[in-house]
């Protein structure tokens, strides 16, 4: 059954005093003296939560990889694990999960040691959704999500992310906010912080 | 002779200073406007020009001059720009009848801060004040767009409405003051110790009603919809003749229309007033510059209650709007009217 609810009509006072528009007007002249509470964009940045997906980096080498996954898969392609270096263990997976496969271009390189490494890893951020799948299905905690936003570029060759800008983003990632616990919640004091003051020493996490 | 010169002289500087003053004061209102309604919103407004965004009206005018001159195809170019004057011209011209301050003497010569003190003023007002639906009709007309024509429409059909309501609203304190020449109004005021809105409550909100609606302000701007009609008449417009529209009609003319209602209803430039009892002034301390500043004070505090009626309401349908004004305002009009009319004389004669 529809209930129907009406708009109780205006009483004779309230129309002759306008009682409505004052209410109106007391509101928004309340709003008016308060503080403002928008971010100075271009001068002001505030720091997006660590789950946001925005532009994608390579995880470098570092001691922390998940285990025993990582060794596993280093085991199984014959990989060359260098510290500083992407942990890409050239699987693919990423690509199988992308709804649009052909922006990823990996190519894996056979050292002359009979060791194999990643060579190529080029993402066309031009055609990427962010959805995040590759991110999901890479087994070793490789590809992720930064928290870099900023992409516009001039020109459309500076959309394509490669191995050292992917790198890069990585090593700046665990360096910047590998340790930060993983918070989503509004109430994150973290997150209302300004980009610039981001600098702190993050908490320590207990494992 | 030299009193042919002495006044010419004196009517160029006021001509001068008077328009020096609306046009750019006009033109800081936009920043004015922007401000209030950011603060009403929670937002700071521009920030980035100048400090907290002072020079922003000329970072605007700017970008505005700079623009390309389109005219749509199929136009009618001259009308196109006659309304442009038209709507300009009677605009500004309205500030030749509103007097700022009392007579003053200058290097011997008396002078009087009203650049005509004509004695039908207020009906100069008013006819100026209808001009503006010639320059909306032909620029809906000229424009050759349909929602240009339908703004400009809408706006016709508000304007002719409220032009019979504020005839009649200001009919009110003409007979308690017995004269049109706007500076004798005041003058009247100040003698009866009183001042209009007092005894013209009803004519003082159907005044604002109309300023409202005549100016295109919020609850009435059906005329500019942006959600519906983009900004209505002025869509075929582009670059500084874009800028002049909303200028004139959303600052010069609200302008204009706050500093008559001063004139009318609170007493130009008198101090604050107890009815019957006097003035009370706490500016006396500026001298002979204090009936200036409360003027001007009055003017902006009334155009700041304007911005802050536009930023809070809703807007009201056409139908509405013309239905308010013929069977609530002028009724009520009317009544207001017939009062005064009986009520005047038996208080005054």
């Amino acid at each position: 059954m529809v209930k129907r609810v009406f708009e109780r009509p205006l009483s004779w006072i309230e129309r002759i005093f306008f009682l409505d528009f004052i209410r109106g007007l007391s509101i928004t002249i309340r709003h008016a003296f308060r503080k403002t509470i928008t971010t100075h964009y271009p001068y002001e940045k505030l720091t997006p939560p660590k789950r946001f997906r925005g532009f994608f980096g390579h995880k470098v080498v570092d001691g922390k990889e998940p285990q025993p996954v990582f060794d596993e898969w280093v085991e199984r392609f014959k990989i060359k694990v260098e510290p500083g270096k992407s942990r890409c263990v050239v699987c693919m997976l990423c690509k199988r999960a992308c709804p649009v496969p052909q922006l990823f271009e990996i190519e894996g390189e056979k050292l002359p040691d009979g060791r194999r490494r990643v060579s190529v890893f080029n993402m066309n951020m031009m055609l990427c959704t962010f959805c995040g799948f590759c991110v999901d299905a890479c087994p070793v905690d490789c590809l992720f999500q930064s928290d870099i936003h900023e992409t516009a570029s001039y020109t459309r060759r500076d959309a394509v992310l490669n191995l050292e800008i992917l790198e890069r983003i990585g090593r700046d990632w665990q360096r910047r906010r590998e340790e930060e616990p993983d918070r989503i919640w509004i109430d994150d004091q973290q997150r209302q912080r300004l980009w610039y003051e981001n600098q702190v020493k993050l908490p320590e996490v207990k494992r | 002779m030299e009193g042919l010169l002495a006044w010419l002289v004196i009517t160029l500087i006021k001509i001068v200073v008077i328009l020096a003053i609306v046009l750019g004061v006009g033109a800081y209102l936009t920043l004015v406007e922007r401000k209030v309604a950011a603060h009403i919103q929670r937002r700071p407004g521009p920030m980035v020009v100048g400090w907290h965004g002072l020079l922003q009206p000329l970072a605007d005018g700017l970008k505005l001059l700079t623009k390309e001159d389109l005219f749509p195809r199929y136009g009618n170019r001259f009308l196109y720009n006659l309304a442009l004057v038209m709507a300009l011209v009677p605009a500004t011209l309205v500030f030749a009848v509103v007097p700022f301050g009392p007579e003053f003497e200058a290097f011997g010569i008396k002078v009087k801060p009203i650049l005509t003190d004509v004695n039908i003023g207020l009906l100069l007002v008013f006819a100026l004040g209808s001009m503006a639906v010639f320059s909306i009709a032909l620029a809906g007309w000229a424009s050759n767009s349909k929602y240009a024509l339908i703004g400009s429409m809408r706006k016709a059909g508000i304007i002719v409405s409220y032009e019979v309501v504020i005839t009649f609203a200001v009919m009110g304190p003409i007979i308690l003051a017995g004269t049109l020449s706007t500076y004798d109004i005041v003058q009247n005021q100040i003698d009866q110790k009183l001042w209009y809105v007092w005894l013209q409550p009803i004519a003082f909100v159907v005044y604002m009603f109309a300023m409202l609606a005549e100016t295109g302000r919020v609850p009435f701007d059906v005329q500019e919809a942006e959600a519906e009609l983009v900004t209505g008449f002025t869509v075929e417009y582009g670059g500084m003749k874009f800028g002049l529209f909303p200028l004139v009609e959303w600052y010069i003319e609200v302008l204009s229309l706050s500093a008559i209602a001063v004139v009318l209803f609170f007493g130009g430039w008198s101090p604050i007033n107890i009815p019957f009892l006097g003035f009370v002034d706490p500016l006396f301390f500026l001298g002979p510059l204090s009936p200036f500043v409360w003027f001007v004070l009055k003017v902006s505090l009334l155009f700041l209650f304007v911005l802050w009626l536009h930023w809070t309401l809703p807007r009201y349908r056409i139908d509405q709007i013309t239905e308010t004004a013929w069977k609530v305002m002028l009724p009520l009009t009317f009544v207001n009217l017939v009062l005064t009319a009986v009520f005047a004389p038996l208080i005054w004669r």
